[in-house]
């Protein structure tokens, strides 16, 4: 009692701290992180449903469920708040209580792990072993450290009295796996949240054969098409497709290659994809003073034109002069219904057309006219050159600053999951003492409550001892329930079954506490 | 080229037959005998029964070992199938739902026998084998057409990266099936004390060492699947139904793993968790009947 009074002053608690504690806690419970990810698991099932025919078919069987199923087709579940919710107090439940909480735990069970055991804890282990010998209990330990060692376990020891207490372990390290793949679980959300605030994604990107097109989205980037080649298979479908690219940075080349669908090219964190080609044309319009109005390429399929909807056509506006010019090309699909070909035009000519500019605006005096491949004509006050025909392509440009961060994730990952799993921390304990007709007695049990791996590593480091003490030992080998493992078989002739075995909680496995 | 891809179903047609027998060897001696007990009186009236007492005993250890060797040529058949399809395609067969089911039959036959060989118990083929069977029958309900050897379609040629995604996937599932059968007998044997079935201990831990193949095998199924897509469609994660059937198999193993480290969680509803766990790969297998999306495979 006297000693109470020296010991710290019982502290009183504020409520902030309390509540600190409180939330702190609920973060380190691994009962309620398994309610989290089954939520998680909750929600992504929903999602998944919500993309398959399953709701659909609800609605056929049970029609009642038609306004419920209706509700479920309009929740993005993926991209909704509370999804991201779940998400973020995930992450910081991983970082709490899958690390900082357990951080100074594990590190001291590595670092400096209790070497001192109890007679009670070896007797009462689920295996055990215990080696007699002749020589002097110093000895005997000295052996039982050298073969623990050519085992690549550390040995600590301890003496206690006349005995010698010891602690072994194996992997120590692999224990700390857990904190870069918890980490890698969080890295992966950072990276997708980078890379949707910070990346873009153009999926309609075309440029035409000798033509150059900025990128955008913020950066000095633009693109050239050098040259776009493709072939056939004998079936007419197109078996490859490449475009040379150069990609320019403020207008000097910085990279260049070919792409091939599935061969992107990557520029930092700037990938460019073959999605699809086209038809374009070199087309170069002036006014009647001669100014230079347009000279490039043009695209041509993006749009359809009521007045042969099978053709490839663009559309292009002409702001100096107020119109608007459409471009139809000839069809080059003869058998793509001829009766709505009202145009008739031959491979390499192209029909033009000009109206009042405008979003809409109708077509009140069709004023159109055909023109050849290489000819110059003059229409409704301008004057068109037709250089050529050429080829577009339709590329996919992603820029995607989470990559990085989602493959060092990845690693992370795997790695963390590797280590955890294949090189488990292998644990066990023993007592040397001396023997009471001389010599002396070892008793060495693991530290595997309820764990059939470890135990098994167990009777291989035992048998390992045995014969590093060649004969100068007795060893009693570990117990072994007769229904475990091998020796399952040569019981069963025997073995009649009703047997029964009371089953107890299973409880943590945690290391004893070393006696004052 | 098409005799191989012919002797390479006749190969599967082997494996089929030793796996159906393997699978009703496996039943066989892991469901044993049950044996009445009647007590029985005589009395001036007749004879009236008194009690009866049913014991369960183990079926016969040649019958089990049986079982083992037949599971063993399903392996060799099928690895033989298997490898004919490989050589004729120029490929890893894993294109279509023959091809991918076949090989499933491959691994998860040799996955489940791997495990017998490490744990000295064959009583979990009693329900892996019959398992693994039904499989085959499903492939062979599958239309004749996808027997023949096609051309991969655009999207699938980038060949390591689509062969190691799609391996790695079925190396996940084929664990797992372990894993449920190690669940199933473990809830058996917890509920009820089966003599000669293995030791709870033991099933739980054949569970948790599946679960640690599978669980890093679907982690990089996932991964790989990403950059695959990052490559062929410029977005590492779309939300497709398949990818999401994926991560809700893998959140559920998530959770079990979670469980085994809990008072009172270990145990029974660990093993639980691994019935839905497996629940999860079915569906995210056979999801293709169910969704659209970028990962239908031709005719199924
Ligand atoms: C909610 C936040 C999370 C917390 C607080 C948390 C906590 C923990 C803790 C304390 C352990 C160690 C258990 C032990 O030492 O026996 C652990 C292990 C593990 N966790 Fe988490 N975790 C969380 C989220 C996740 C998620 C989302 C996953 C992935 C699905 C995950 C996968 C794992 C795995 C695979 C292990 C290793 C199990 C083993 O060693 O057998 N965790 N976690």
């Amino acid at each position: 009692m006297a000693q109470a009074t020296l010991g710290p002053r019982p502290v009183r608690r504020s409520l902030a701290e309390l509540a600190i504690d409180r939330v702190w806690r609920f973060f380190c419970s691994v009962r309620i992180a398994i309610w989290e990810i089954a939520a998680l698991a909750v929600l992504v099932l929903i999602g998944t449903l919500r993309g398959s025919s399953v709701p659909r078919a609800l609605t056929d069987a049970v029609p009642l469920t038609t306004p419920l199923v209706e509700r479920w087709y309009a929740w993005d579940v993926f991209h909704s708040l509370l999804f991201m919710a779940l998400l973020a107090l995930l992450s910081v439940a991983i970082a709490i209580g899958g690390a900082l909480n357990r951080a100074p735990g594990i590190w001291a069970a590595i670092a400096r792990p209790t070497v001192a055991t109890t007679h009670g804890f070896l007797r009462n282990a689920e295996t055990s072993a215990t080696i007699a010998s002749p020589l002097p209990p110093a000895e005997l330990a000295r052996r039982l450290a050298t073969g623990l060692r050519g085992g690549r376990y550390r040995v600590l020891t301890q003496p206690r009295g006349s005995e010698l207490h010891f602690y072994a372990d194996r992997f120590r390290f692999a224990r700390l796996a857990t904190f870069p793949f918890h980490l890698a679980l969080i890295m992966i959300l950072l990276g997708g949240i980078v890379g949707a605030r910070w990346g873009f994604r153009d999926t309609e990107f075309i440029v035409p054969e000798g033509s150059t097109r900025a990128i955008g989205h913020g950066t000095d980037l633009s693109l050239r098409l050098d040259d776009f080649s493709e072939t056939y298979l004998e079936s007419g479908a197109p078996a490859e497709y490449r475009s040379d690219l150069t990609l320019l940075r403020g207008g000097e080349p910085v990279e260049s290659g070919s792409i091939t669908v599935n061969h992107p090219l990557s520029h930092d964190n700037l990938t460019i994809y073959q999605a699809s080609f086209g038809q374009a044309v070199q087309l170069r319009i002036s006014d009647e003073a001669g100014n230079l109005l347009f000279d490039d390429a043009l695209p041509l399929g993006p749009y359809r034109s009521a007045i042969n909807p099978d053709a490839p056509a663009a559309r292009l506006d002409l702001p100096p002069v107020g119109m608007a010019l459409s471009v139809i090309a000839h069809d080059l699909d003869p058998a793509n219904a001829p009766e709505l070909d009202t145009l008739n035009l031959r491979p390499g000519q192209m029909y033009l057309l000009l109206r009042p500019a405008g979003p809409d605006s109708p077509i009140t005096v069709p004023t159109g006219v055909t023109i050849t491949q290489g000819q110059t004509r003059d229409f409704v006050g301008l004057r068109f050159d037709f250089v050529r025909e050429k080829r577009f392509s339709l590329l996919q440009i992603a820029h995607n600053p989470g990559i990085p961060i989602f493959y060092a994730a990845s690693f992370l990952l795997v790695g963390g999951l590797a280590v955890t799993f294949y090189f488990p921390h292998r644990r066990l304990r023993g007592i040397v003492s001396p023997a009471p007709g001389g010599g002396s007695v070892a008793a060495l049990a693991p530290m595997a409550k309820r764990d059939w791996s470890a135990r098994r590593a167990f009777e291989g480091v035992v048998a390992r001892l045995e014969a590093t003490l060649g004969g100068e030992a007795t060893v009693e080998r570990p117990r072994r329930e007769p229904d475990e493992g091998r020796a399952l078989e040569s019981a069963l002739p025997e073995r009649t079954g009703g047997a029964v075995e009371a089953r107890e909680e299973w409880v943590e496995v945690e290391p004893p506490l070393a006696p004052r | 080229m098409e005799a191989l891809v012919k002797l390479s179903f006749y190969c599967f047609a082997a494996a089929s037959i030793a796996l159906g027998a393997a699978a009703l060897c496996s039943l066989g001696y892991a469901v044993g005998r049950v044996r009445l007990r009647r007590a029985t009186m005589a009395t001036s009236a007749g004879t009236t029964m008194v009690a009866s007492t049913a014991s369960f005993e183990p079926g016969a250890l040649g019958v089990g070992r049986f079982a083992t060797l037949l599971a063993w040529v399903a392996v060799v058949f099928q690895g033989l199938s298997v490898g004919l399809r490989t050589a004729a395609a120029g490929h890893l067969p894993v294109s279509n739902m023959y091809e991918f089911s076949s090989f499933f039959v491959l691994l998860a036959t040799l996955v489940y026998l791997l495990f017998e060989r490490s744990y000295g118990v064959r009583q979990v083929g009693a329900v892996v084998l019959p398992l693994i069977f039904g499989m085959a029958v499903y492939v062979w309900s599958l239309p004749p057409a996808l027997r023949e050897v096609n051309p991969l379609i655009p999207a699938l040629q980038s060949r390591p990266l689509m062969t190691a995604h799609v391996s790695l996937a079925i190396l996940s599932y084929a664990t797992f099936a372990v894993a449920f059968g190690a669940g199933l007998l473990y809830l058996l044997t917890s509920r009820r004390r089966v003599g000669w079935l293995p030791s709870a201990e033991l099933l739980d831990d054949l569970g948790y060492r599946a679960v640690t193949v599978g669980f890093p095998a679907l982690a990089l199924n996932l991964i790989l699947g990403s950059i695959w897509a990052h490559r062929a469609w410029g977005s590492y994660w779309s939300w497709d139904p398949k990818e999401t059937a994926a991560l809700f198999t893998w959140l559920i193993y998530g959770v079990y793993l979670h469980t085994r480290s809990l008072r009172g969680w270990r145990g029974n509803r660990s093993a639980i968790i691994l019935l839905i766990g497996f629940a999860a790969v079915v569906f995210t297998y056979f999801g293709n009947y169910v969704f659209g999306g970028l990962h239908a495979y031709g005719g199924v």
